[in-house]
């Protein structure tokens, strides 16, 4: 054979070796804490992971970032292992303690080898149940807060972010805010406040500890018993009546955040950034909450528009046009409805032209059939990624926390790749109508308005609204930080 | 925990390309990575930025595969998959589900044998502006967004290839062409310039053969250019420094300092005190500039390692408003030099090695960090084998041995110091284009 006889036949798929998410055993232990464990045969490496089913989202406004604050703060001593010792003792595990909160849920988390597991959730438990909160710590954690608002508004990506949120929600919704506060609210949080975050966190009936990883030869919900049993004393003090193994106990309802638009026609708000090369665009709208019955089809959907490589968005805009480095679009599902965004960061000189043509997309979604082409790519690389997914235990644990964070049936992921399966066409298209709403979206940007102001306004996709505020001239604290969380 | 094992076959092509195989079934998962030994260090003056625009192009398309078509075939599998270039290689992989595996090796075959078939202005064009914007997205729109550039620019020589990043600059981007692009694939892209890493969910000998079926008709190019000697002084002979006015609202220290080549046992070293001196909250940079003395936002320490003339080791720390950064410089200079001056206890040593163990063994876990570990110490020290000697390597270094590295590495006439400040003016900056 030549080379070209060689290379000219494609090769087609062999025969697929079975894979199905991997099973979890569920204990709930007398003080209705639930033990979720599965076992990853031949991954010495353990994941624990103890969720909490509150997060920023059940906070009051005027303590915005409170709980964000409290996590971070959890490391910062206990009453066992005051100051950095906590830190030191995981380290001597091989391992870091991670405490954090999300919109929706806080969490405690370690990765450590299977024989250190005990010695680890003896950590975890004192992390959550016996933080001291120092006043000290508190404040300069509140002050490396405040100093790292002061660099989101330097990074366009994150001023954008947060312009857009608070855009596209009216100020009564919690997603209004920064998950992590605003000077207004983390000026004021003090030790106090966070103490009385970490108390209403502690309720065992609204939390659970995943475990995954090569469990052979370990009892897991044995050893939770042991080191975690104690933990509805800490909380608010309310007792699991008959706890059955298998069935968890009533389990108190999750609250459903309140969501708002604040837009009823199309907007543009643009930023002023003088000399910026390219302008940070957000284009989109309040959008779903995770628990929807057609979930499947609105994943497929949002992958054909903005999620794979090959997504409408970056055919266009990138692969034809050359306007961006990357496009993507998609719902940032909570427990409460979060937005529905395209995101992207275009070349100054073509932002209108950039916009029209996303937006341009937005109505094809809604107004044509995707082609079979189209929904087979979507369909089967959903299907066919799945156990990439799912390859290490932090994964499929990471995963599991998220059914029990939202309230999901156990057998949500096992069913996954079915449902994307049945997808049609016409779901496809419904979806799109149902929550993609083109004549009421924020298109929010950060760029240079002396060059794009004319464009945009010329371009007629709503009313448009320059913001020419600088960098205030803020003294005190501020810094770049870790936290993505806008 | 026991230490992780890595059985793989190692062999060549009689094109030269040199496959690695190493199989295991703990996942239905298999990775492909093939590393070119070409990098920005083999561009000319005049063509910054070359090497990864073509990194672009080899991702539109080849004689049997059209634009675009080389993710959706890898996607449309189930699979994942991307490239990226550094300065002393370049590489592609892709994950699959493991009976999609010949699909990858065709698709890389492919474009290996029969890229410039598809090669036209337009794709070139196009991609040109893609690679323009990740340029505005990564640096030039981003604060402090230049310090890695600065950085190379500033420890190694103008004549030097580690000296202009690997993102290029605008007007080289600019001028690169059809014939740029040919040239280069002719002279970097065959075979025996390459090592293909399978690992995972494999047969090897089934894969073995789809190797030779799809790779081996593949012409070698006999004359690849060596790149001549890129040898450098150890240290810098004298301290560098800038200081940069951009739209920032604090300043911040990026520290930098030449550094022993990839592969030395020094490095290794060097890697464990970074972990020390920056790892996490309790080290030794976090706890006294962050948590006691409360000067700086954050603090950071790592190490980029290099096969020819040096690696760098740099650092940074965010100042907080109202400190003078002459004293959050002084206290990071005060740490890096101690290290140079007394042995590092037996405690955080431990603390170290066991943080370090854990995180290797985390990394090995996944199909595609394997393939790229393999490829990657295959290329850049053609001994694959690393692979499993490299924890058990950084688990032996000693206090003696952090302490001389850090005494030869942290000095004065070794340092760059590039210090951000807050611009007077609000549009004063970073932006390359802005002049333009």
């Amino acid at each position: 054979m030549t080379l070209e006889e060689i290379l000219a036949a494609r090769p087609s798929p062999g025969q697929p070796r079975a894979y199905s998410f991997p099973k979890f055993e569920r204990t709930v232990l007398p003080s209705g804490l639930q033990v979720l464990t599965v076992h990853v045969p031949g991954r010495p490496l353990v994941s624990a992971n103890l969720i909490f089913q509150r997060g920023a989202v059940d906070e009051p406004a005027d303590l915005a970032g409170a709980t964000i604050l409290a996590a971070r703060a959890m490391t910062e001593g206990t009453e066992r292992y005051p100051g950095v010792e906590l830190i030191e003792a995981a380290e001597r595990l091989g391992s870091t303690l991670h405490a954090e909160a999300s919109w929706d849920a806080f969490a405690a988390s370690v990765e450590v080898a299977a024989s250190r597991l005990r010695a680890a959730l003896e950590l975890l438990d004192e992390l959550v149940e016996r933080p001291t909160f120092p006043a000290e710590e508190v404040a300069r954690l509140r002050d490396e807060r405040l100093n790292d608002l002061l660099q989101m508004r330097a990074e366009p990506r994150r001023r954008v972010e947060h312009a857009f949120s608070q855009s596209i929600y009216t100020a009564e919704s919690p997603y209004w805010r920064l998950a992590a506060g605003d000077r207004s609210t983390v000026e004021r949080l003090t030790r106090d406040e966070l103490i009385g975050i970490h108390r209403a966190l502690l309720s065992p009936q609204r939390s659970a500890l995943v475990v995954g990883g090569d469990l052979t030869g370990l009892d897991v919900p044995r050893m939770a018993e042991e080191v975690l049993g104690s933990l509805a004393s800490a909380g608010s003090g309310q007792s699991s009546a008959s706890a059955v193994s298998g069935e968890p106990t009533a389990k108190p309802a999750l609250s459903v955040p309140v969501a708002d638009s604040a837009v009823d026609r199309t907007i543009v708000r643009l930023y002023h950034r003088p000399g910026s090369v390219q302008s940070e665009v957000r284009i989109g709208h309040v959008g779903l909450p995770r628990r929807i019955s057609d979930f499947h089809a609105v994943q497929v959907m949002a992958a054909i528009l903005g999620g794979l490589f090959n997504s409408r968005l970056q055919l266009n805009l990138r692969e034809d046009k050359g306007y961006t480095y990357g496009v993507g679009a998609g719902f940032d599902m909570r427990r409460g409805a979060g937005p529905f965004a395209v995101r992207t960061a275009v070349q100054t000189a073509v932002t209108g032209p950039a916009i029209s043509e996303a937006l341009s997309e937005l109505r094809r979604m809604r107004d044509t059939l995707v082609t079979e082409a189209e929904l087979a790519a979507a369909r089967d690389y959903m299907v066919g990624v799945f156990p990439l997914r799912f390859e290490t235990p932090g994964a499929v644990v990471g995963a599991i926390g998220g059914l029990y964070v939202n309230g999901l049936p156990d057998d949500e992921l096992a069913c996954y790749r079915d449902l994307i399966e049945r997808v049609t066409a016409l779901d496809v298209q419904k979806a799109a109508q149902d929550h993609i709403h083109p004549e009421r979206l924020a298109i929010v940007l950060v760029g240079d308005a002396d060059v794009v102001a004319g464009d945009l306004e010329a371009a007629g996709f709503g009313q448009l609204e320059v913001i020419r505020e600088e960098l205030p001239e803020e003294s005190g604290e501020a810094g770049s930080g870790d936290g993505e969380d806008e | 925990m026991t230490a992780p094992s890595v059985s793989f076959t190692d062999e060549r092509l009689v094109n030269g390309l040199r496959l690695i195989i190493a199989e295991d079934h703990m996942a239905p998962v298999v990775a492909v990575c093939i590393w070119y030994a070409v990098g920005s260090k083999n561009e000319v003056p005049g063509k910054t930025g070359f090497a990864h625009l073509f990194e672009h192009v080899m991702f539109q398309g080849s004689r049997h595969v059209a634009k675009t078509e080389h993710m959706g075939l890898v996607q449309a599998a189930g699979g994942t998959l991307n490239g990226t270039t550094w300065l002393d290689r370049t590489n592609y992989f892709e994950t699959m589900p493991s009976h999609q595996l010949e699909l990858a090796l065709w698709l890389e075959a492919d474009r290996m044998a029969t890229l410039l078939d598809a090669l036209n202005q337009e794709n070139l064009d196009n991609q040109r502006d893609v690679v323009k914007n990740e340029k505005r997205s990564s640096y030039d729109n981003r604060p402090y967004g230049q310090w890695s550039n600065k950085l190379q620019e500033l420890l190694f020589p103008p004549e030097h290839p580690y000296h202009h990043p690997t993102i290029g600059s605008m007007e080289d981007l600019d001028a690169a062409s059809l014939e740029d692009v040919a040239g280069f694939f002719r002279t970097y892209y065959p075979p025996n310039n390459a090592v293909l890493a399978i690992a995972g969910d494999v047969d090897p000998a089934q894969a073995r053969a789809w190797v030779e079926h799809y790779f081996g008709e593949i012409a070698a190019n006999p004359a690849i250019p060596p790149l001549g000697d890129l040898s450098l002084p150890a240290t810098l002979g004298g301290e560098r420094r800038e200081i940069v006015e951009d739209r920032v609202p604090l300043p911040r220290h990026y520290f930098g300092f030449r550094a022993p080549r990839f592969g030395d046992p020094r490095l290794e070293a060097l890697e464990v005190a970074a972990q020390i001196l920056a790892g996490g909250k309790g080290s030794r940079l976090y706890r006294r500039l962050v948590r006691e003395e409360r000067i700086a936002q954050d603090v950071a320490f790592f190490t980029l390692g290099f096969v020819g003339g040096a690696s760098i080791a740099a650092g940074q720390a965010t100042v907080r408003p109202g400190v003078d950064p002459d004293v959050v410089e002084r206290a990071f200079e005060e740490e890096l030099e101690r290290l140079g001056r007394e042995p590092v206890t037996a405690d955080e040593l431990a603390r170290a090695r066991a943080l370090i163990e854990t995180y290797e063994l985390e990394s090995l876990q996944r199909v595609e960090e394997r393939a790229d570990r393999l490829a990657m110490f295959a290329t850049l020290l053609d001994d694959p084998d690393m692979i499993n000697r490299q924890l058990e390597r950084y688990l032996s270094v000693t206090p003696e041995e952090i302490q001389a590295v850090a005494a030869e590495v942290f000095r004065p006439d070794n340092r760059v110091v590039i210090t951000y400040v807050p611009a007077a003016e609000a549009a004063a900056g970073q932006d390359e284009e802005t002049a333009a």
